[in-house]
């Protein structure tokens, strides 16, 4: 579904942040990426998006058989690739619904559909509302403006569960959020997910990982993926930390 | 005195001068103000009107009264609540409101439909105690290639004014305003969107004199400038020696949406008083990258992308308005 190789990408000044990443997500699977602050994960998520401020210096990211890095951001996107991350984008003066339902219409778009009409976007949208306990306030505020860290994460899933990814790749999702929100992501995160798809977690703690169930667990150090397990793995470095792994 | 004479001695518009530093004053033709210039009976009637004649410095605010315009004169009684649309029918037009105490007043001021080679206005307001004015035009892109719109206001004690205004001419335009605090606790707002293209020339020249204590003005203008459009802000804040507590700020926004397009930005503050509060901000950029990453990382096109993030920019100067018919009205043109 979603293949890395060997990836390779660095910054403006030429320093290189990943080294190699490998990585094949299945349907169905549920992967987490863990490893210490300034390892690349961050930097992963936004190289496979697009972010112009990266520039990738070797490797593939396929997703069912296309390859992504020859694509706009918008066309990953409609392609099915759905990034959130760590510090979502205030966008004060655009409004949320609008923006939820111009992003919808544009996949739609791409996907050759026609376009969904005021009524039907307001009751689907109240539906995946009501899943993540949101209230109506959020509809008529800006993109995640003046909103709470917690409060921003709940918008992105929202997003999420709008645009129906294939593969979700969620950047440090959890953080920010108390025990409540935690939940209420989670569940929504589990909901939305379904054997035909797959998502990807950047976390540091076992935590969330106790709502979503990994598949797999990765550790991300130095631009590589140097070690990767089951579910087990989450809980020993959550024990342990990460000095005993050997590169 | 009258404006033609006025005219001879203060000269035509120089960029030496200062309240035409920025303006392409070369674009001005060279017209003799030989017309009889005299005040129009109803502009003489007016109470000291020969000495603000005598007074005036600015070139645009001369222009109409030089160029013989008709005079409106209008009187809003004490009291009223009046919504009105004003609308000059010639080529140069003058307006007079008094507007009495405690009076509640919605003007939206409308492009006149001529289409000559010079267009100018002249609005003298005077706004009584307590009253609360909005102030407002958002009107079609006018073609027009050169274009004046002058203000003078006057406030007396705890008035409120809320001046707001889109500008998308095609031409040359120069918005001057002239605003007295005179009443203490008088309040003026000035909120201005400019979206410019092509070759399109906007100036915008204020004077803001805080002549009381407890005054408060604000200035908010955006620009959103393409192709070799070029906008100017000119807004000076004058605060007088016994004029304590006054607030004042002042704030220009530009967004720069090719290379050839520009802005100057000129800011004088005037303070004869030590305990007062005086900003003054101004900012230009691009477009803002995360925002942009944002939108098309949800699958949204650059091209639509870039729209939204223009309306945000520009909606956001009226936000801050009280929803009454000129916030409806301003939105209501950012919308279409």
């Amino acid at each position: 579904m979603l293949s890395i190789k060997d990836l390779k990408a660095s910054i403006e000044d030429g320093t290189q942040i990943l080294k190699g990443i490998n990585l094949e997500v299945k349907p169905g699977e549920v992967h987490a990426i863990m490893g210490p602050n300034g390892s690349g994960k961050s930097t992963l998520s936004k190289v496979i998006a697009g972010h112009p401020a990266y520039k990738v210096d070797g490797g593939s990211v396929e997703l069912d058989g296309k390859n992504l890095l020859e694509m706009e951001i918008n066309e990953r996107a409609n392609s099915g690739l759905f990034i959130s991350t760590q510090y979502p984008t205030e966008i004060p003066g655009v409004n949320n619904v609008e923006f939820l339902k111009m992003a919808l219409n544009s996949k739609r778009a791409y996907l050759g559909l026609p376009e969904i009409g005021d009524e039907e976007f307001k009751k689907f949208c109240e539906e995946k509302m009501q899943l993540l306990e949101m209230d109506e306030r959020y509809r008529e505020r800006g993109v995640n403006d003046g909103m709470s860290g917690g409060e921003k994460k709940r918008n992105e899933i929202l997003q999420m569960a709008i645009l129906d990814p294939k593969v979700s790749f969620l950047d440090e999702t959890d953080s920010g959020l108390d025990i409540d929100a935690l939940r209420i992501v989670a569940n929504g995160i589990n909901h939305i997910m379904s054997p035909e798809k797959a998502v990807i977690l950047v976390t540091h703690y076992q935590r969330l990982l106790d709502y979503i169930k990994p598949t797999y667990v990765h550790v991300l150090r130095h631009g590589k993926i140097i070690l990767s397990g089951g579910p087990e793995l989450a809980l020993k470095l959550e024990e342990q930390g990460y000095d005993w792994i050997e590169e | 005195m009258d404006a033609v004479t006025r005219i001879q001695q203060i000269g035509m518009p120089r960029r030496n001068n200062e309240l035409w530093t920025f303006f392409p004053v070369a674009k001005i033709p060279a017209q003799e103000y030989a017309g009889t210039g005299t005040a129009t009976e109803a502009a003489a009637s007016l109470p000291d009107f020969e000495k603000l004649i005598a007074n005036e410095t600015d070139f645009a605010a001369l222009l109409p009264l030089a160029k013989n315009a008709r005079t409106m004169v209008k009187a809003i009684p004490e009291g009223a609540n009046e919504m009105a649309m004003l609308k000059c029918n010639d080529d140069f037009g003058h307006t007079v409101l008094d507007i009495g105490k405690g009076a509640h007043v919605s003007l939206e001021i409308l492009d006149n439909k001529v289409q000559h080679e010079i267009v100018a206005e002249r609005f003298d307001i005077s706004v009584g105690e307590g009253a609360d004015v909005e102030i407002f035009f958002a009107n079609p892109a006018s073609t027009l290639p050169l274009r004046f719109r002058h203000f003078r206001i006057t406030q007396a004690a705890s008035s409120t004014v809320r001046f707001s205004n889109i500008l998308t001419d095609s031409g040359i335009g120069r918005i001057s305003m002239d605003c007295d605090l005179d009443g203490e606790g008088a309040s003026f707002d000035y909120r201005s969107l400019s979206i410019l293209d092509n070759t399109a020339s906007m100036h915008q020249r204020l004077t803001i004199r805080h002549n009381a204590p407890n005054t408060v003005s604000t200035q908010l203008a955006r620009n959103l400038l393409s192709g070799s459009a070029y906008a100017s802000y000119d807004g000076m804040v004058v605060v007088g020696e016994k004029c304590t507590k006054v607030n004042s700020g002042q704030l220009v926004n530009t967004i720069l949406l090719s290379e050839g397009a520009s802005v100057s930005v000129k800011p004088v503050l005037k303070i004869y008083h030590d305990d007062v509060e005086c900003t003054h901000g101004n900012t230009v950029g691009e477009l803002d990258a995360e925002q942009m990453f944002y939108l098309v990382s949800r699958g949204i096109p650059k091209e639509a992308a870039k729209k939204m993030l223009m309306a945000s920019f520009a909606k956001e100067t009226f936000y801050p308005l009280p929803d009454t018919p000129a916030k409806k009205r301003l939105l209501q043109t950012l919308a279409v």
